[in-house]
C-alpha cells in the first residue's frame, strides 16, 4: 500500500505487473485502458519508451469512492522486463499489493520466465514483501501465437501452486480483464481481512470489482470459460 | 531511506501521491488564465478539491453573475476545478474558453505529471544504485581484507610446515644415526663377546689350573722337608724359592688372576649393557622395568662420569612398563649426559624414581649450575644449544621431550642458577581394565 490516510480518508494501493522483457505488459494496460471505459479510470501514462522496450514504467490509475466517502486510488505499474533494469524493477514494487505475472508462452521464452520469476522472488524480498501471502496472478500471454508452452504442461507445474493462471492474448484483448480482476479480487480479499472495507467503508467486494472495472464479479472473472485453467 | 547530496531526507515511493499545487506551477497555469481574461473573460481561475483558489487572474465579476466551471482529473480522480466568470451574455463564449482551458490543462497536467514521475523514480533508481554499489563496495573491501589476511597467514603457515618439515627432518636424521650408533654396538658388542667368552673361560681354568699346580708345589716342599736330613737341598731350594720370590708369585697371580677375571666381566656387562642399551633385538614395545633402564643407561655413561661425581639412588618399587626401552633409555641418557657435563666438581646426581597415581614419576636432580632463567623456556625446542658450534645438535632434551611426549608423559624443569636443576618426568601407566 502506497499510503494510508485516516485523516483525509485516503488510500492508496499498488498494482504491478511483472514479467520478462517483451512479454506483454504494456500491451496489457493499453488494452485495459482500451476496454475499460468507466468514471474513475485515470489516463494510462506510458514513460519513455524506446524501441517499443519500456525503460521506466507505465502507469494506469483508477479512482473510486467508498459509501463512507473512503476515496481509494488503485495505481497499476509495469516494471521494464530487461535485465539491466533491475533498480526500476526494486522501486516500483516497493509497497506492492499485488502482483501480476505476465509469462510469455512461446517454448523459446521458459528460460526467460523462470528467470524472471525468480528476480521477482529475489525483489519482493528486497523490499520486504512476502510471496507467500502477496495477491499473485499469473498470465501466460501470447496465446494467439504458435509454438507454446501446452496448457497441459501450465496445468500440471502451476495448478498445485494454488495460483491462479489465466490464458491470455493481451494484443487481441483477451483475459487481460479477467487477468486483472482476478488480482484486483485478491487484492481487495487483503485489503479487506485488514482494513474492514466493507464492514467499515460498506464496500464489498462486488462494489470494488465493479467501480474499478465497470463489471459485476462474475461477469469479469467467468466470462471467458476457454481462458480457465485447473489453477482456478 | 535515501538522502541526496544535500543531504535531504528522499524518500519517494513510486507511485506516491501528488498535489495538484505541486503539479501546476505558476508559468503552466498563469498565460492560460490570462488569455481567458483576454478573450473575454472577467477571471479565471484553478482551485483545488477543497474549493481554495490555487491560481487567479482578473476579478470576479459578482454583478454579471455567470459562472462556467470545468473539472480538472488527475489520475481518475477530480483534483479540482476551473472556475471562469465573465458576463451572462458572454456564455457561449465562457463555455468555449472552458472547454480550451479543460483540454490544455489536461495535456499540460499529463506531461509534468510524466515529467515528475519520471524525475523521481530516475533519483530513486540512482540512488537506490548508489546504495547498493556502496553496499558492494564495502562487501568487496571486507571480502579484500579476508584473502589479504588469508595470504599473510599462508605466508605463516608455510613457515610453521616448514618448521615442522626442518624438525621432522632433523627427528629423522637423529634416529637413524641413533640407530646406526645402535647397529654398530650391537656389531662391536657381538665381536668382543666373542673373543671375551674364551678369555674369561680360559682364565677360569688356569686359575683352576695354577691352584692344582700350587698345590703340588707346596705338597713337594712339605716332602722335601721331611726327607732332606741333611738340609743341603732344603737350604738351596729355600734360596732358589726366595729368589724367584715365590711367595709373591703366588700370591701376586691370584690377583691378577681375580683382577683379570673382573675386568673380564666388567667388559662383559659393559657389552650386555650397551646391547641393552641400543635394544638392536627388541625393537617394538616391552614390559620394561624402569629402574634397571635408568641403570643401563648409566653404565653406558660410565666414562662420561668423573671422578668424584656421586650418583644417588632413590629408587622405589615400580610396575612394567609398555614402552620401546631404547628410546626410553635414550630420553634419560639425554638428560643424565646434560647434567654430567655441565656439572662441575662435587656433582652430586639424585634420581629417584616412585608410583604414585598410577603413574610413574621419575625426578633427575642435580647440584650443577642450574639453567638461567632466559633460556629455561627453550631448553626443550629443536636446534636450541648452549654448546659451542659443532659440539651439541640442539637436539638432546627436544627428543627426550618428544619421547616423554609419545607416552602421553609430561617433563618439566625446575632451576636455580647456582643451586641445580631437576627434571620431573612423569610417565602415566595404562589404566587398568576391571573384569567385572
Amino acid at each position: 500500500m502506497i499510503e494510508y490516510d485516516e485523516f483525509e480518508n485516503r488510500m492508496v494501493l499498488k498494482l504491478v505487473y511483472y514479467g520478462p522483457a517483451l512479454s506483454g505488459k504494456t500491451t496489457n494496460l493499453l488494452s485495459l485502458h482500451d476496454i475499460l471505459d468507466q468514471e474513475g479510470r485515470g489516463d494510462l501514462t506510458v514513460l519513455d519508451t524506446k524501441d517499443d522496450r519500456t525503460i521506466f514504467f507505465d502507469l494506469l490509475p483508477f479512482f473510486l469512492t467508498a459509501p463512507s466517502g473512503l476515496k481509494i486510488k488503485l495505481k497499476v505499474f509495469t516494471v521494464p522486463g530487461q535485465v539491466k533494469h533491475d533498480a526500476t524493477r526494486k522501486a516500483v514494487l516497493q509497497r506492492a499489493d499485488g502482483v501480476a505475472f505476465i509469462a510469455d508462452s512461446q517454448l523459446s521464452e521458459e528460460t526467460n520466465n523462470s528467470e524472471s520469476f525468480g528476480n521477482l522472488e529475489n525483489n519482493l524480498e528486497f523490499v520486504g514483501l512476502d510471496i507467500e501471502s502477496i495477491p499473485l496472478v499469473i498470465q501466460f500471454n501470447k496465446r494467439d501465437l504458435k509454438d507454446t508452452v501446452s496448457e497441459e504442461n501450465i496445468v500440471r507445474t502451476w495448478g498445485p501452486t494454488g495460483i491462479p493462471v489465466v490464458l491470455s492474448s493481451a494484443i487481441m484483448g483477451q483475459g487481460v480483464v479477467e487477468t486483472f480482476s482476478r488480482l484486483v479480487e485478491l487484492t481487495y480479499d487483503r485489503i479487506d481481512t485488514k482494513h474492514l472495507l466493507e464492514k467499515n467503508h460498506g464496500l464489498d467486494k462486488n462494489m470494488f470489482i465493479q467501480k474499478i472495472t465497470g463489471r459485476n464479479l462474475n461477469e469479469a472473472v467467468f466470462k471467458d470459460k476457454r481462458n480457465m485453467t485447473a489453477g482456478y | 531511506m535515501i538522502k541526496d547530496n544535500q543531504g535531504i531526507q528522499y524518500d519517494y515511493i513510486v507511485g506516491e501521491e501528488k498535489k495538484l499545487l505541486e503539479l501546476i506551477k505558476g508559468p503552466d497555469i498563469m498565460p492560460l488564465l490570462k488569455s481567458a481574461v483576454n478573450a473575454g473573460a472577467a477571471s479565471a481561475a484553478l482551485v483545488n478539491a477543497e474549493g481554495e483558489i490555487l491560481h487567479q487572474y482578473g476579478e470576479a465579476d459578482r454583478a454579471a453573475g455567470l459562472i462556467v466551471s470545468r473539472p480538472v482529473y488527475l489520475e481518475g480522480e477530480v483534483a479540482g476545478q476551473i472556475v471562469i466568470s465573465g458576463h451572462k451574455d458572454r456564455e457561449l463564449l465562457l463555455n468555449a474558453v472552458g472547454e480550451l482551458m479543460f483540454n490544455a490543462l489536461k495535456i499540460i497536467l499529463q506531461c509534468n505529471f510524466k515529467t515528475i514521475l519520471a524525475t523521481e523514480t530516475h533519483k530513486t533508481v540512482v540512488y537506490q544504485s548508489y546504495e547498493e554499489l556502496l553496499e558492494t563496495n564495502e562487501k568487496l573491501k571486507l571480502s579484500e581484507r579476508k584473502y589479504r589476511e588469508l595470504a599473510g597467514s599462508l605466508e605463516k603457515q608455510v613457515q610453521e610446515r616448514t618448521e615442522d618439515l626442518k624438525r621432522a627432518h632433523a627427528k629423522l636424521l637423529h634416529q637413524e644415526k641413533l640407530a646406526s650408533v645402535g647397529q654398530l654396538a650391537a656389531g662391536v658388542a657381538h665381536e668382543i663377546n666373542n673373543p671375551l667368552g674364551f678369555i674369561l673361560s680360559n682364565i677360569n681354568t688356569l686359575n683352576q689350573y695354577f691352584y692344582k699346580l700350587k698345590e703340588m708345589v707346596f705338597f713337594y716342599r712339605t716332602a722335601m722337608e721331611k726327607k732332606d736330613a741333611s738340609g743341603k737341598y732344603l737350604e738351596k731350594s729355600k734360596q732358589q724359592w726366595e729368589r724367584l720370590k715365590l711367595d709373591f708369585v703366588f700370591e701376586d697371580t691370584d690377583d691378577l688372576i681375580r683382577e683379570s677375571l673382573e675386568g673380564a666381566g666388567r667388559v662383559k656387562k659393559i657389552v650386555s649393557d650397551l646391547k641393552g642399551f641400543s635394544h638392536i633385538d627388541e625393537a617394538h614395545k616391552s614390559d620394561a622395568d624402569i629402574n634397571t633402564e635408568i641403570d643401563r643407561t648409566l653404565s653406558v655413561l660410565t666414562h662420561e662420569i668423573p671422578q668424584g661425581v656421586q650418583i644417588v639412588k632413590n629408587y622405589g618399587e615400580l610396575p612394567p612398563f609398555s614402552c620401546n626401552a631404547a628410546h626410553i633409555c635414550q630420553a634419560f641418557y639425554n638428560i643424565l649426559l646434560n647434567a654430567l657435563q655441565a656439572g662441575g666438581a662435587g656433582l652430586v646426581i639424585d634420581i629417584a624414581t616412585q608410583n604414585a597415581n598410577n603413574m610413574i614419576k621419575i625426578k633427575f636432580s642435580d647440584n650443577g649450575p642450574g639453567i638461567p632463567d632466559s633460556i629455561r623456556d627453550r631448553i626443550f625446542e629443536p636446534f636450541f644449544t648452549t654448546k659451542e658450534v659443532g659440539t651439541g645438535t640442539g637436539m638432546g632434551l627436544n627428543v627426550t621431550y618428544e619421547i616423554i611426549s609419545s607416552y602421553q608423559g609430561t617433563i618439566e624443569v625446575e632451576s636455580e642458577v647456582g643451586k641445580g636443576t631437576a627434571f620431573s618426568i612423569l610417565l602415566p601407566l595404562p589404566q587398568k581394565v576391571k573384569n567385572v
